[in-house]
């Protein structure tokens, strides 16, 4: 006889699926989506991903520790290429699966891009590393915060730490990355209107096999120290290659680009006793945190890129944590009013602060100086700019 | 006087570089009319073995010598070269498919290098270690890195065997007979196929050479093949696809205008990169044939 | 009359749909449409009158640049920006292809792409006009009739670019004017003799696609209200030209069918195959002109040419 199928059979088997349903209904409610743009193919990879890697090792070690409101994060990662189209549609992509805020980790202009899709959804958006002069003016996006150190505050930095070189004439050497571009150009208004006199100004331009007419253009202006804006691998090398060559010994000054330890591979041995800005100060309690818990996740040594990334989930979550839901207006109001928060990055002793009409949160004492010593990077040798 | 030194050093320098693309373009082109896009990428992809032969990154178990490493990447661009040929060349020329065809072939072939190079290679600038070491050696006048004087020192020893190949052998003559008249080539009994195979084994060749010379320079990276191959294009224009002696020339004057205008021109240096573009298009527009004419011009 | 109910139709139903996606979606359709309105004048270029020119996104680039400058950095009316910016197009491209009437196959390849490159470098170094590598925001299109042109209610007007495009092109083709081209693409010294004035055909055909393209660059500028250089890039050219030569060179219904599959299918399997789309589409590029060198649209050709033979056997085929 063949087995009847029972009304409670069916009254049963609809419970399990209007459980499973609710269960499904409930999980994805369990979790707060947080999404990430990042750049795993494009020229910007090679700063992007271990950004991106900082952010993972957050999420981890948040979710350990419960989470947020009592509910896990979930990372919701988009690739753009670092270019700018894509980045917008990615952004729309995370706004449309429902995340609470954006990461971008990618280029500049990719952030900016992304930005009008943050501005129009009314969704909390920051930047944990990008350094564009004005990412976070140019379009009045109420719902974005740059957390990264901005190219005045590195020359400003860069400039109290040679006061007392009493520097006249100095020069600014890059390639024409659009990075670098906006880098150089920050640094020369900077020192211009610091009655410094930039004698000379050159580009090595990407795909060039070599930089020495523009430095041998630079040593005929006789600078007393030289600037480097530049970004990309091969024409950082070329750019010390040429300076040892041409047997210039101004002092070199760098960017926060520097604080990517990359260039110690193709520039090996070249660049001993470079400065350079970084907002990654090894020393400091909170980044020997870091360090550690970076050490055991990944094995090898962390530096500024991944505290970035670090920093900026932790600081969505503390904003979060403040607005007491995952409302995205509420979660941009307490971004918005970040009073003296402070993580990984930045020197002893600086915080990050926002307003609503102030969107730039590094602090301008924030920045370090460090040397290379060693085909190494030392420790920091000045903070801020007094 | 010694900045001249200086300058000219290190603009025959780049320009050897250019000289040794625009070979490799020329080596395709003479006997089989196909221009191959795809050098500069095969450049990059022999970069990046430099690096994975010679150095301990990307393969750290591999560290050898510099000229081992030279011959292996030799060799592995070229069969890189040679396959391509047979599977993407030959059976679009054989098909008498439009010389189009194949051109554009080498533009997939160009994606799938610059892909499998950056994939493999990652996104870094990686160094080789330089065969000489740097620092500055002077030569009477003329001052710049080993690495620099290495450079040319191979340029001229790849010309000259490019010279001797082309005026002296016999696979030498059987490409430019199948460059005049590929018909009366095959009539006369010449392995057409063979040619097409050398040609793109050999350009590979020089291509995995320019990767070597470059990697222990700059490094390298995975973005340099376009502009390597921009700029070995531009060098074949200027001095002629012709001759070997005219890709040399034209990579000189590349080298050389490029380096003199960074110096001395009195523009801003943001536009200083547009010097050899308005050179290629000056080129393309009044003298797209070169400087040098092809031997059997004007017999 | 009835042609003009088509058109119509078309633009009230391709415009509709996007008021049904999601912003996702949407921006993705968006942009399909502009990618595909660019894939339709370059097949004309390239496959039909057979110039490759690796300036077609440059255009896209020099329109989408003109219309925001002239409008929002110099103040000028929207219709003034407009039509400025194609009168700009127009005669940078015939600056462009009236020298280079000459050069042929990968030379002229090699000249427009020199000319993409300068106009890059030139955008680089125009300050706060160009706004250099941090691009140009901020800006938007005035509302019309008190409607915002955002979101979906954009969508109107790239589906008339790409039908005005599209429609512009067709009537191109079918005309002496296409024969002539094919002509020129097929056997310049043949179509001289014909009495085909060579060098004008292809500068006509260049400042036409061109212009269409800044066309189309002029709508893109209004989907993200964002240009900077980088949008204008190499790498695009390449997209551009694997989609016409996978679709199918020289059919108007190949180069949009090139497009819709490459650019949807990236972002489509990227969770399949992420990073390694680029790669993929080499090899099938590569594939196709091997074996398949009518495209896409040539497999479908013979399968609808064999259903015809099947439906009426016995007739000549």
């Amino acid at each position: 006889m063949k087995n009847p199928i029972l009304r409670r059979d069916v009254f049963a088997g609809a419970v399990l699926v209007a459980a499973g349903l609710f269960a499904g209904a409930v999980q994805a409610a369990d979790t707060i989506k947080i999404g990430v743009i990042t750049d795993e193919t494009g020229r910007a990879a090679f700063y992007a991903k271990p950004v991106t890697e900082g952010v993972l090792l957050a999420a981890k070690e948040i979710n350990a520790a419960g989470g947020v409101l009592g509910k896990q994060i979930e990372l919701v990662v988009e690739d753009d290429g670092a270019k700018p189209d894509v980045s917008a549609t990615k952004a729309r992509k995370l706004v449309d699966e429902g995340v609470v805020a954006i990461i971008s980790n990618s280029s500049s202009p990719a952030t900016q891009q992304a930005q009008t899709v943050s501005l129009s959804t009314k969704t909390p958006h920051i930047t944990p590393a990008n350094s564009g002069e004005t990412l976070a003016t140019k379009l009045d996006n109420p719902y974005f915060f740059q957390l990264g150190p901005l190219a005045s505050t590195q020359i400003k930095t860069l400039m109290s730490y040679t006061r007392s070189k009493n520097l006249k004439r100095v020069a600014v050497v890059g390639d024409n990355s659009g990075l670098s571009k906006i880098i150089a150009g920050v640094f020369e208004k900077s020192l211009k209107a610091n009655g410094i006199e930039v004698v000379a100004s050159q580009i090595i331009p990407i795909g060039s096999r070599t930089g020495v007419p523009q430095m041998q253009k630079v040593r005929a202006a006789k600078p007393e120290a030289i600037f480097q804006a530049g970004i990309v691998g091969p024409q950082m090398a070329q750019f010390f290659q040429a300076y040892h060559q041409l047997g210039m010994k101004q002092p070199v000054l760098a960017s926060f680009n520097l604080s990517i330890p990359a260039y110690l591979k193709v520039a090996k041995d070249l660049m001993d006793g470079v400065a350079f800005i970084d907002a990654y100060d090894p020393d400091k309690e909170r980044t020997k945190t870091f360090i550690a818990a970076y050490q055991k996740e990944y094995g090898s040594v962390p530096f500024s890129l991944p505290g970035y990334g670090y920093d900026g989930l932790y600081f969505i979550v503390d904003a979060i944590k403040r607005a007491g839901s995952a409302d995205r207006e509420k979660i941009r109001a307490a971004m918005a009013s970040t009073k003296g928060w402070s993580g990984v990055m930045g020197a002893k002793g600086s915080s990050v602060n926002l307003s609503a009409t102030d969107r730039r949160g590094f602090d301008p004492e924030g920045a370090v100086v460090r040397l290379i010593r060693d085909n190494n990077h030392g420790p920091a040798v000045h903070s801020g700019t007094k | 006087m010694a900045e001249i030194g200086e300058l000219l050093v290190s603009a025959v320098a780049s320009g050897c570089i250019y000289g040794l693309m625009a070979l490799s373009y020329l080596l395709i082109i003479r006997p089989t009319g196909v221009i191959n896009f795809a050098l500069g990428e095969w450049a990059m992809l022999g970069a990046f073995a430099a690096v994975a032969l010679g150095s301990d990154l990307l393969v750290p178990a591999l560290q050898l010598p510099h000229f081992v490493s030279l011959v292996l990447v030799i060799v592995v661009i070229a069969a890189i070269g040679a396959l391509t040929e047979i599977l993407t060349v030959r059976p679009l020329i054989e098909k008498g498919a439009p010389l189009l065809s194949p051109v554009l072939a080498l533009l997939g072939v160009l994606v799938i290098s610059l892909q499998v190079g950056t994939l493999a290679g990652g996104t870094e600038a990686l160094p080789a270690p330089p065969p000489f070491g740097f620092r500055r050696v002077e030569l009477g006048v003329f001052a710049g890195t080993p690495q620099a004087f290495y450079v040319i020192a191979t340029a001229i020893v790849v010309f000259g065997a490019a010279w001797l190949f082309f005026e002296r052998t016999i696979w030498g003559k059987r490409f430019e007979a199948v460059a005049i008249n590929r018909r009366a080539a095959a009539l006369m009994g010449i392995n057409l196929r063979a040619v097409g195979l050398l040609a793109f084994g050999g350009a590979g060749a020089v291509c995995g050479i320019v990767g070597v010379l470059t990697s222990g320079g700059s490094g390298a990276f995975y973005q340099m093949g376009l502009p390597l191959a921009i700029q070995g294009f531009t060098a074949l224009v200027i001095g002629g696809v012709g001759r070997v002696e005219g890709a040399i020339l034209g990579g000189l004057i590349l080298g050389l205008v490029e380096a003199f205008a960074a110096r001395y021109l009195p523009i801003p240096s943001s536009l200083v990169l547009g010097v050899p573009l308005v050179l290629l298009i000056l080129f393309l527009l009044v003298r797209p044939t070169g400087l040098l004419r092809a031997r059997e011009d004007g017999i | 009359m009835r042609n003009a109910v088509c058109w119509g139709g078309a633009l009230v139903c391709l415009s509709a749909i996007g008021f049904a996606m999601s912003s996702y979606h949407l921006e993705l359709y968006q942009k399909l449409l502009l990618v595909a309105t660019l894939a339709v004048g370059f097949n004309f270029l390239f496959g039909i009158s057979g110039q490759i020119a690796f300036s077609h996104i440059a255009f896209y680039g020099i329109g989408a640049y003109a219309v925001v400058i002239l409008t929002f950095k110099l103040g000028l009316p929207l219709a003034v920006g407009i039509v400025g910016g194609i009168a700009v197009s127009a005669l940078l491209a015939a600056m462009v292809a009236i020298p280079t009437t000459r050069l042929e196959g990968f030379y002229l390849a090699l000249v427009t792409l020199a000319f993409a490159q300068l106009l890059l470098v030139a955008l680089g170094a125009g300050g706060e006009l160009t706004g250099e590598d941090e691009g140009i925001s901020g800006y938007g299109l005035p509302d019309f009739f008190d409607i915002p042109l955002t979101g979906a209610a954009y969508t109107p007007v790239i589906v008339f670019v790409l039908l005005m495009t599209l429609a512009v092109i067709l009537r191109l083709d079918n005309s002496y004017f296409g024969r002539a081209c094919r002509a020129v693409r097929d056997n310049p010294t043949a179509a001289s003799a014909m009495g085909i004035d060579v060098a004008r055909t292809k500068v006509i055909v260049f400042v036409l696609t061109s212009t269409l393209a800044a066309i189309a660059g002029m709508a893109y500028a209004f989907v993200n209200n964002f240009i900077s250089p980088p949008i204008f890039e190499l790498d695009r050219i390449f997209e551009l030209l694997f989609m016409i030569i996978i679709g199918g060179t020289g059919r108007h219904a190949g180069a949009i069918l090139g497009a819709v599959l490459l650019y949807s299918i990236q972002f489509l399997v990227e969770p399949l195959v992420g990073k390694f789309h680029p790669l993929i589409y080499g090899f099938v590029v590569v594939l196709v002109i091997l074996f398949l060198p009518k495209g896409l649209i040539g497999v479908w050709d013979d399968i609808v040419a064999r259903r015809r033979r099947a439906a009426a056997p016995g007739k000549p085929s």
